[in-house]
């Protein structure tokens, strides 16, 4: 069950290897004795996940045709509704609250049979890179208990690192997918901007927000994708990728694509185990027949401030609709006497810190006085930024970087210190600035406990225990098929020898 | 800096309705001025002529059709089948009218 991936999960559900609820069953008795340690699931939805899988053994029984997607059991970011379950985005704030209808990306997979065995924990509202803002627990990496998982989509990247789910769900602002399956060994993806519908995705900030799947291979997310994606007339900035992908590449094609290799990301900040693993990649990489090509980005540096002016104006703005009025009221709201203090007592109790912190941030730089050299400002980078991706392009076809400067740092370590943790999210944020696809692949398979090193891996010195790296390969806009493809061929590389 | 004192903090804490209780401040007029102090740099980037980005990547307009119902998923007839409606996260209601304190008093 550890090994099972989408496409292995299919094969055998059609050979009647198991039954989906077998497998259901099974996923939910190891989340029982597995999640206690890790605590990636906020809440878990057996009865609606049982009964979707009898389902599916039902239309198999009877012969009818199953969807790649059918039976698989998923994991969902807990700012994503699924009707009738809760959706707290991690906060005191919606402690009760049950989301009254489905996220697009739910309906699309649940008429695609998919089965989802609960909402995973998260940094508060998305905001944090550890998930250690959750108001309701800490979750563990898998790799290392004493380490976060990255975040904020750390409970599902967690859950599927640890076999409690086939794959997941995530959403991603300034990395929140990429970073996460980086630091948990697992593969992220964010889609261009646009690519997938955000209907029923709890705003964070919406020109960056994007929801995409986090698997096990990079085959399992482009089939993830294929299913989420696509125009939706509930989200009016969800385009259709088919439209805009140039669909005629093919695999062996992708060896004519060049890649860049921006200097502003292999810095002093750089830890020395990833740029060593990001080097034995692009080496790989080589062997499989890609040209490297140095460009320059070089706005990269001023992407951290434009991203932490633009986020919470955007934020705080969202977050205004938490008023203790639409969305179920705290308990310790119920003695408020006046609307003003229902307002002030639902907010200053229910959110924590870090939405705080960022509601004031947002709020200063678009106030009058303030709004021109701040907010004004950053849009106008945030323009440049795009501007450096634009001339790049125009030079090589994808760009590979390290997904974060470190790997999965220490529980507690940069919880104090906001800019520190900011810091981590340097390598991301340009690409959600810019609304580019990007793609967070591990530089070396995660091995399951128990089971034995690969040779090359032998070969290369590494041990069981190794702390997993991920790097990024950025696509043009719309050409998600670009890196999907690069991608899987290095996981097939990787996983033969 | 001094762009954020004690006061200017509390004026944005009451615009953002939150209250902000002694050591909450202390820590943010600790961390704010450093997170501005971050930002200056952006100030040394020549963006004369450069229109600002809002956001997305494609900058048009778009215009549902008339008639298109721009909230199907929540049509009466699908909430009745479901069971679960919007208004059952109202705090109080009456019939299905949420019910909140006075605006004006």
């Amino acid at each position: 069950m550890n090994n099972l991936t989408i496409k292995k999960f299919h094969e055998g559900l059609l050979k009647k290897e198991f039954s989906a609820v077998e497998i259901a069953e099974s996923f939910f008795d190891f989340i029982k004795t597995k999640d206690p340690e890790i605590k990636a699931y906020l809440s878990l939805g057996k009865d609606e996940a049982l009964s979707q899988a009898k389902k599916v053994d039902a239309a198999l029984a009877k012969g009818q045709d199953l969807g790649i997607l059918a039976g698989v059991p998923l994991a969902v970011k807990d700012n994503i509704l699924i009707e009738g379950q809760p959706a707290t985005a991690a906060s005191k704030i919606l402690e009760n609250y049950q989301a009254a209808y489905d996220a697009t990306v739910i309906k699309r997979l649940k008429s695609a049979g998919a089965v989802f065995l609960g909402k995973t924990n998260m940094d508060e509202f998305a905001m944090g890179s550890s998930t250690e803002n959750s108001a309701f627990q800490i979750t563990r990496n898998p790799a290392d208990l004493e380490r976060v998982p990255g975040g904020s989509s750390g409970g599902s990247a967690a859950a599927v690192a640890a076999g409690m789910a086939i794959a997941a769900l995530g959403s991603d602002t300034g990395g929140s997918i990429r970073q996460p399956a980086s630091f948990c060994g697992v593969v992220g993806l964010k889609p261009t901007y646009g690519a997938v519908s955000r209907y029923g995705l709890i705003a964070m900030a919406s020109s960056l927000d994007q929801i995409g799947p986090i698997a096990k291979t990079v085959e399992d997310a482009a089939i993830l994708l294929e299913v989420i994606k696509g125009k939706d007339s509930l989200d009016s900035t969800s385009v259709d990728l088919n439209k805009f992908q140039n669909s005629n590449l093919k695999i062996h094609n992708s060896k004519k694509l060049t890649i860049g290799l921006p200097e502003e990301y292999f810095i002093e900040g750089l830890e020395q185990k990833t740029a060593k693993a990001i080097n034995e990649t692009i080496k790989d990489l080589e062997k499989l027949g890609f040209k490297f090509k140095k460009i320059s980005l070089p706005h990269t540096k001023y992407a951290l401030s434009c991203y932490y002016i633009i986020m919470p104006a955007e934020a705080s703005a969202n977050l205004a609709r938490y008023d203790g009025i639409r969305y179920a009221r705290r308990e310790e709201t119920a003695d408020a006497k006046n609307l003003k203090e229902i307002y002030f007592s639902q907010r200053s109790g229910g959110f924590g810190k870090e939405v705080k912190r960022r509601i004031i941030l947002g709020t200063f730089v678009l106030s009058s006085g303030y709004y021109d050299s701040y907010y004004l400002k950053a849009q106008k980078v945030r323009a440049l930024i795009k501007e450096d991706f634009n001339k790049a392009f125009e030079e090589v076809d994808v760009i590979l970087t390290p997904v974060a400067p470190t790997q999965a740092f220490k529980i507690g370590e940069k919880t104090e210190n906001p800019l520190m943790m900011y810091l981590s999210d340097i390598f991301t944020i340009p690409v959600n600035l810019a609304g580019l696809p990007a793609i967070s692949i591990p530089t070396e398979k995660l091995q399951a406990p128990g089971v034995p090193l690969s040779p090359r891996l032998r070969r290369a010195g590494k041990h069981q225990n190794e702390l997993p790296i991920g790097f990024q390969l950025i696509g043009k806009h719309f050409q998600e098929s670009d890196i999907l493809e690069i991608g899987q061929m290095y996981e097939k590389m990787t996983n033969n020898q | 800096m001094s762009e954020i004192d004690e006061k200017k903090l509390e004026n944005l804490a009451k615009l953002g309705r939150i209250e902000l209780n002694e050591s909450e401040k202390l820590k943010l007029l600790k961390d704010l001025p450093e997170i501005l102090n971050h930002f200056q740099e952006l100030q040394k980037i020549d963006t004369t002529n450069v229109e600002p980005m809002s956001g997305g990547v494609s900058q048009e307009n778009i215009f549902p059709e008339d008639g298109e119902s721009a909230r199907l998923s929540l049509s009466a007839d699908r909430q009745e089948a479901s069971g679960v409606k919007l208004t059952d996260a109202f705090p109080e209601k009456e019939n299905d009218f949420l019910k909140i304190p006075p605006v004006f008093e």
